[in-house]
């Protein structure tokens, strides 16, 4: 075979491979808003949430309650990461990666602050407020963020293109927003921490994004990603969740009863899809680009309202809809650009 | 040399002087320092090139058919050249510390 046919099937090759990673990524990530709002329901958390409503009143004990429901979310991610790495045999990268703090894992741990305590923390709060789909759709507005960061820090140009995609992203994210407002001030009652939740995920997750890609342009992505747990996991269960201890909280009184089957199950489900789309989404980077891995990656806004549909017969407000739309259509405005374009984005 | 240093920050380190190489001079010797052994790693190695290529920091000169089986018989191989983004990574990561 000649070059050229071979550059040709090399490049459709790695084109397919990609496409399918960034597919996989946009599934898990769905599916991950399944465990996330099932979790509210089962014991204990169900429990601590009416126990701490009663004395606390309802937002305190969201709030509390989500801290839980993250810690635990962190914590079976991090051990799907870490069977990952062994089956791939990188434990020998992953403590190398980890030795570098200064150029290279401290901004892991870094990305971890926005990403766990705000972003995650932030979706499980819509979750339990407002509903799994309202979650999924507003972190849609995170590429917003994230470009308009990297725009200031390390003066990534941002094209017109990428431009009309934001504004795209934005009217979208009105919509979403402004949808529901609109009728729950008619009514009097405004879920405030449900939304709250869901601009901490999308502010969150841009800056995450944006901070840990300064590490993991130089290390492997499933040894990153990995570190980057480990950090979430220090901040819940090191210092987040004794802190709220110690305040009082009975914190490790329903930690201790999470351990049932179905609860377990339910956690374990979280973990993997959640772990296995971060890990989708980085290996597709190399292969199709960023800008595309990102932009099918956003399917994951329709992806969970499907599977909401399917599993708890859930339809969504039209505004949820539209607004998810039109933030999945920005995205692909604003990440489908030319190679040619991309190459030249990009530092020089 | 930046042995027992990640992969990424030995492979950036080895393109530090400016000069072209092929994937496989660059995936057998950090097969060989890292006692890496086997097809797996080796393509494992190889994709961590074509991440760093696709994040910027090296550029894809040169392609050749492997006829002769020097690295994988009837596949390509690559050449690849530091850009300045990577001398600026590469230099932040590797060279502190020397």
């Amino acid at each position: 075979m000649d070059l050229q046919a071979l550059k040709r099937q090399e490049s459709k090759r790695k084109i397919s491979k990609g496409y399918m990673w960034a597919l996989f990524c946009a599934v898990f990530w769905g599916i991950w808003y399944l465990p996330g709002t099932v979790i509210w329901v089962l014991n204990p958390f169900d429990e601590m949430y009416g126990l701490l409503a009663g004395k606390e009143g309802e937002a305190v004990s969201l709030v509390v309650t989500a801290v839980l429901i993250t810690a635990f979310n962190a914590l079976t991610v991090m051990l799907a990461l870490m069977l990952w790495n062994g089956v791939l045999g990188k434990y020998g990268e992953l403590v190398r990666t980890l030795k570098e703090f200064n150029p290279c894992s401290k901004w892991f741990f870094l990305a971890s602050i926005f990403g766990g305590p705000i972003a995650i923390l932030g979706s499980f709060m819509a979750m339990g407020f407002i509903g799994g789909a309202f979650a999924a759709v507003a972190a849609l507005l995170y590429p917003v963020i994230g470009s308009v960061l990297a725009y200031y820090w390390y003066g990534e140009k941002i094209s017109k293109r990428a431009a009309l995609g934001i504004l795209v992203i934005i009217l979208g994210g009105i919509t979403i927003f402004g949808g529901g407002l609109v009728t729950e001030l008619a009514v009097g009652d405004v879920p405030w921490i449900g939304y709250l939740g869901g601009l901490m995920a999308a502010a969150g997750w841009g800056i995450e994004g944006a901070i840990a890609g300064k590490g993991l342009d130089i290390s492997e992505p499933d040894v990153g990603l990995t570190l980057r747990f480990v950090g979430e996991n220090i901040i819940w269960w090191i210092i987040l969740v004794p802190l709220l201890a110690i305040v009082g909280y009975p914190m490790y009184s329903f930690a201790l009863q999470a351990f049932e089957p179905l609860t377990l199950l339910v956690l374990i489900f979280a973990g993997i899809t959640f772990g296995f789309c971060y890990v989708c989404w980085y290996k597709s980077f190399p292969l199709i680009g960023v800008g595309r891995g990102q932009g099918i990656g956003n399917l994951y806004g329709l992806c969970a309202i499907i599977f909401i549909f399917l599993f708890f017969g859930d339809v969504p407000e039209w505004t949820i809809l539209l607004g998810g739309a039109l933030c999945v259509l920005g995205s692909f405005i604003m990440f489908t650009e030319e190679p040619s374009e991309l190459e030249t984005l990009r530092g020089e | 040399m930046a042995k027992n240093r990640p992969i990424k920050f030995r492979i950036l380190e080895l393109f530090l002087d400016k000069k072209e190489h092929w994937n496989y001079e660059i995936v057998s010797k950090i097969q060989e320092e890292y006692a890496l052994k086997g097809n797996y790693n080796r393509d494992s190695i190889n994709f961590d090139i074509i991440e760093l290529a696709s994040g910027g920091m090296l550029k894809d000169v040169e392609q050749r058919v492997d006829e002769e089986g020097i690295y994988k018989k009837g596949f390509l191989l690559h050449k690849y050249v530091i850009t300045d983004f990577g001398k600026v990574r590469g230099s932040d990561a590797c060279l502190r510390y020397i």
